[in-house]
């Protein structure tokens, strides 16, 4: 139902180039010019990674649309000098990243999608997990958890309530209702990886786990924190002298 | 007859507080979701709902009452299964819940290895509730 004609009309401007449309649409007449300047669309990466002393340059930190004169020069520009001293996150503000590329690219549009910054974790040379911190700890959650289910088992007296279910069910008495006792312990540690829908390193379906987004939003919270108590443009206190 | 009233109405009163309870906690935790979500069957939630209601009054029932079914012993295994990964996902929606993980494994930078953490508590479940059934009840 929309007809529309567009007529495009269009000359050399201070090397800008002019757009006229010409628009029909529903018996209205609509002029519409369109100047199109140069843009630079930017967007800012989410968390980037980066070894000490490194030059941060811009495409290392987001990704970059250009006209093709300028879209080398622009990737390769120096937006931050990591020094060895700083501490281990960065945060590069899209503010200085248009400053900079203001002072070089002035008569440029800078347009900006995305996140407002840049998080740089410098990644000082990866430590190996040290084996017996990892061991100590492996057996630490194994020993504890074993002590803290059979504290649970006895404050819920379930022995007693096994017992029973074996009377109920078999008619017989008995005090070690192992038939009962066992398959309940494997089933535990079972409902445990199907809860966090892991067996050993394979899944059982593609769904991400309950634990996997947990950590997803702990690590956003955490860098919902550093935007913005590492940013110094974030917070700024007016003083009142 | 009074007296007869005031015990009925206590009883639905405290079943009325237990059983809501009992439902919160579930829900808090969030396992019958977690299980749909894994058999994709979001569409039968209300007749998961009526499993762990009717299944929560059978269970009064066989704890009031003590009936005696005379069935065959390893129906046991069955039961004790489906009641062990019960536990064991109350367990695990716990330990989530909680938040232990993504903690313990910032500060040890273990960040590709949760599974060998986890499989140190599900090891350490099963084999502490096997060692208190065949040895530790007994001494």
């Amino acid at each position: 139902m929309v007809f529309f004609i567009y007529i495009l009309v269009f000359f050399g401007f201070h090397e800008k180039v002019a757009y006229y449309s010409y628009y029909f649409y529903e018996e209205i007449f609509v002029w519409e010019v369109n100047v199109l300047e140069e843009t630079i669309y930017i967007r800012m990466r989410n968390r980037v990674q980066s070894p000490p002393e490194e030059k941060v340059l811009l495409k290392d930190i987001a990704q970059v649309i250009a006209p093709d004169e300028v879209l080398s020069h622009l990737q390769a520009m120096m937006i931050h000098q990591l020094l060895d001293a700083e501490q281990n996150i960065v945060i590069i503000d899209v503010m200085k990243v248009i400053h900079l590329i203001k002072r070089e690219f002035g008569e440029m549009e800078v347009q900006t999608i995305g996140p407002a910054q840049t998080i740089i974790e410098v990644t000082y040379k990866k430590k190996g997990v040290s084996i017996p911190y990892f061991l100590l700890i492996w057996f630490l959650l194994f020993f504890g958890s074993a002590m803290a289910i059979m504290n649970f088992h006895d404050d819920v007296s379930m022995k007693s309530v096994q017992e029973k279910i074996y009377t109920i069910i078999t008619g017989k008495k008995e005090t070690k209702p192992l038939l009962f006792q066992i398959p309940y312990s494997v089933g535990l540690g079972m409902g445990m990886i199907l809860f966090f829908n892991h067996f050993f390193k394979k899944r059982i379906n593609d769904e991400p786990s309950p634990l996997e987004v947990e950590m997803f939003n702990y690590q956003l919270d955490l860098d919902n924190y550093v935007i913005i108590h590492e940013n110094k443009e974030s917070m700024k206190k007016i003083s009142d002298d | 007859m009074i007296s007869i009233l005031a015990i009925i109405f206590l009883g639905v009163a405290s079943g009325l507080a237990v059983g809501s309870g009992f439902v919160a906690f579930l829900t808090v935790l969030g396992v019958i979701p977690r299980l749909t979500q894994l058999s994709k069957t979001m569409k039968m939630i209300q007749q998961y709902e009526w499993a762990v209601v009717l299944g929560a009054l059978t269970g009064v029932g066989a704890s009031l009452r003590e009936p005696v079914l005379h069935m065959p012993s390893f129906t046991l295994i069955f039961l004790g299964i489906t009641g062990g990964v019960f536990y064991g996902m109350l367990a695990a929606a716990l330990t989530e819940v909680l938040n232990v993980f993504p903690i313990l494994v910032k500060r040890i930078r273990l960040d590709g290895e949760i599974a060998i953490l986890i499989m140190a508590i599900v090891l350490g479940k099963i084999f502490g509730s096997i060692f208190q059934w065949v040895y530790f009840v007994h001494h």
